[in-house]
């Protein structure tokens, strides 16, 4: 048994193109484990996300990074794209709207059916953007569509030396006395630290699951 | 069982690579007296085909030289060639179109990988406002697409209205880096007409559909047509994608006769664009919002229509055109 599973092995590694040979060793386990009757892993609970924010926040990038793609040739979002970010205990279906000016107006038209969203801003961008940002994410606390849903307020950029920390940004935001009674997450992300990104989106996700159980609770 | 069958047929796809397909050659080399490199000059035609063919026969070949051959200087290629015809025992005074033809083939395609490398250093140089050459070439770029209204200033809302996201430019050539103002420019000055009437439709193209008093309604809305800058962006980031994945080899190929250079690549770009315009106006999508879904169509399309050996997609090149100086 584990000889056939070393020779399949390597056929996949001498594949020359590297996703062929991820596609081929990936199609070799499955059909490995069907052999062995162990069975596909159980599925797991897919929640649908909508993730706003200005243009320039990180929102792409922080997204392409949770997939394990390069965030190198990032160009601005335009329009709306959907990613299915894999977790290991969620697939979250992210709906990821662009953020300039032009667009924004279109955000609300892409809020229903949602269960959680996720708000991107610049920790280090100028007063300004901050004020439109703030502007921004209380206009979607208070939306019919996404009042009750749970928020992840990433604070991204956080390695520019201008970057406002956290502390700041809950007392800019004003969020204790805005978002009182709704569920909210304000977390320090980079794209340096993708550990920590990824330990935000699991806080999240433990929301998430939350809110599937209440209605049994009754 | 299906799983088993695609198991057993992949198990039989790579001893066939790795040892019946060396024997076959021999067998066939023993039969026609030729060499697998000349059967490919003899039967195919000059272009694509025969220069993707010995791209693959070279890189698959079980001699180091051959192998490296693709990957060397451009100076050094008439010395590969005849380092290849002696190391496959060709007699150059027998076969003198072989070592033409050869010499051609390697031209392209040490041209294309060498074009790949140029167009990545571009694209990692991140615009810098402090840097005078960029800030002239930002400045040309409105000057070439909107002739007739003046900047007010460096930092100001008419970058809107070029379909750039803010006042400031230098943000949206995240990505894409100089590149993407490269192809912008090289858009605006060489295709002029194209480039304006384009940017004029993306404004409002809807205009003729509505009546008066709706298009009143929608016309400052500026999301009823698409961004151009943020969309030339996008495209360029199409063009970079398939010059970098390979797929562009059958355009170049065809239409390069000597090596693929940067202007090519630019041409490139001013054709997709106006190609990606008239396909936005064929789908006629609610507004900028579907943006990614028809780049994604045009994408496959444009993928699929390389997939034919003999494809050019826009057969206007000059044989020999000098680099324009930006």
């Amino acid at each position: 048994e584990w000889y056939c599973f070393c020779v399949l092995i390597l056929i996949g590694i001498d594949e020359p193109s590297s996703t062929f040979r991820r596609k081929t060793i990936f199609t070799h386990l499955k059909c490995f484990r069907a052999l062995c009757c162990k069975g596909p892993p159980p599925p797991r609970p897919e929640y649908d996300l909508v993730c706003i924010g200005l243009t320039g926040s990180g929102k792409t990038s922080l997204l392409s990074q949770l997939c394990s793609e390069s965030p190198e040739n990032i160009v601005s979002t335009t329009g709306f794209s959907i990613k299915a970010v894999p977790f290991q205990n969620a697939i979250l279906n992210v709906k990821e709207l662009g953020g300039a000016d032009n667009i924004r107006k279109y955000w609300s038209r892409y809020y229903q059916g949602s269960q959680g969203v996720i708000f991107v801003l610049d920790s280090a961008s100028s007063e300004d953007d901050l004020e439109t940002a703030r502007n921004e994410l209380h206009s979607a606390l208070q939306h019919p569509q996404l009042c009750t849903l749970p928020f992840l307020i990433l604070a991204n950029h956080q390695d520019k030396p201008a970057a406002r920390s956290v502390q700041e940004i809950k007392k800019y935001f004003e969020l204790e006395p805005l978002a009182r009674g709704k569920r909210w997450i304000l977390k320090p992300c980079s794209l340096d630290d993708m550990e920590a990104v990824k330990d935000s989106f699991s806080l999240l996700i433990n929301l998430l699951e939350e809110r599937d159980f209440e209605p049994s609770r009754m | 069982m299906k799983h088993f069958l695609r198991m057993f047929i992949q198990v039989c796809l790579y001893f066939y690579c790795k040892c019946l397909w060396r024997c076959l050659k021999f067998v066939v080399r023993k039969l026609t007296g030729r060499c697998e490199l000349q059967r490919i000059c003899y039967n195919t035609k000059p272009g694509a085909a025969r220069t993707m063919k010995i791209e693959a026969s070279l890189k698959g070949s079980k001699s180091k030289r051959l192998q490296t051959s693709v990957s060397v200087h451009p100076d050094a290629i008439e010395k590969t060639i005849d380092d290849i015809m002696e190391l496959k025992k060709i007699n150059p005074d027998i076969n003198p179109q072989l070592g033409v033809s050869l010499q051609a083939c390697l031209l392209q395609i040490v041209g294309y990988r060498n074009l790949i490398v140029e167009v990545e250093k571009l694209r990692r140089e991140p615009y810098d406002s402090e840097n005078l050459q960029h800030e002239e070439m930002l400045l040309k770029l409105w000057k070439c697409l909107k002739p007739n209204s003046p900047l007010k200033a460096r930092i100001s809302k008419q970058w809107c209205e070029i379909g750039f996201q803010g006042d400031d430019p230098k943000t949206d050539f995240r990505g894409m880096g100089l590149l993407g103002l490269y192809n912008l420019v090289y858009f605006a000055e060489w295709d002029t007409e194209v480039a304006q009437q384009v940017l004029s439709d993306s404004l409002h193209p809807k205009y003729s559909q509505f009546s008066k008093v709706e298009w009143e309604k929608k016309k400052f809305d500026k999301a009823i047509g698409y961004s151009f800058a943020i969309v030339g962006i996008n495209v360029t980031d199409l063009a970079y994608n398939l010059l970098v994945s390979g797929a562009l080899k059958t355009h170049f190929y065809n239409v390069a006769p000597e090596a693929p250079t940067l202007t090519h690549f630019q041409q490139t770009f001013c054709y997709l664009m106006h190609e990606f315009h008239k396909f936005w106006i064929e789908e006629d999508p609610l507004d900028i919002m579907e943006f990614n879904r028809v780049r994604e169509k045009f994408h496959k399309r444009i993928l699929k229509q390389l997939q034919n050996p003999e494809m050019a997609l826009c057969p206007h090149f000059a044989a020999s055109e000098s680099l324009i100086n930006m």
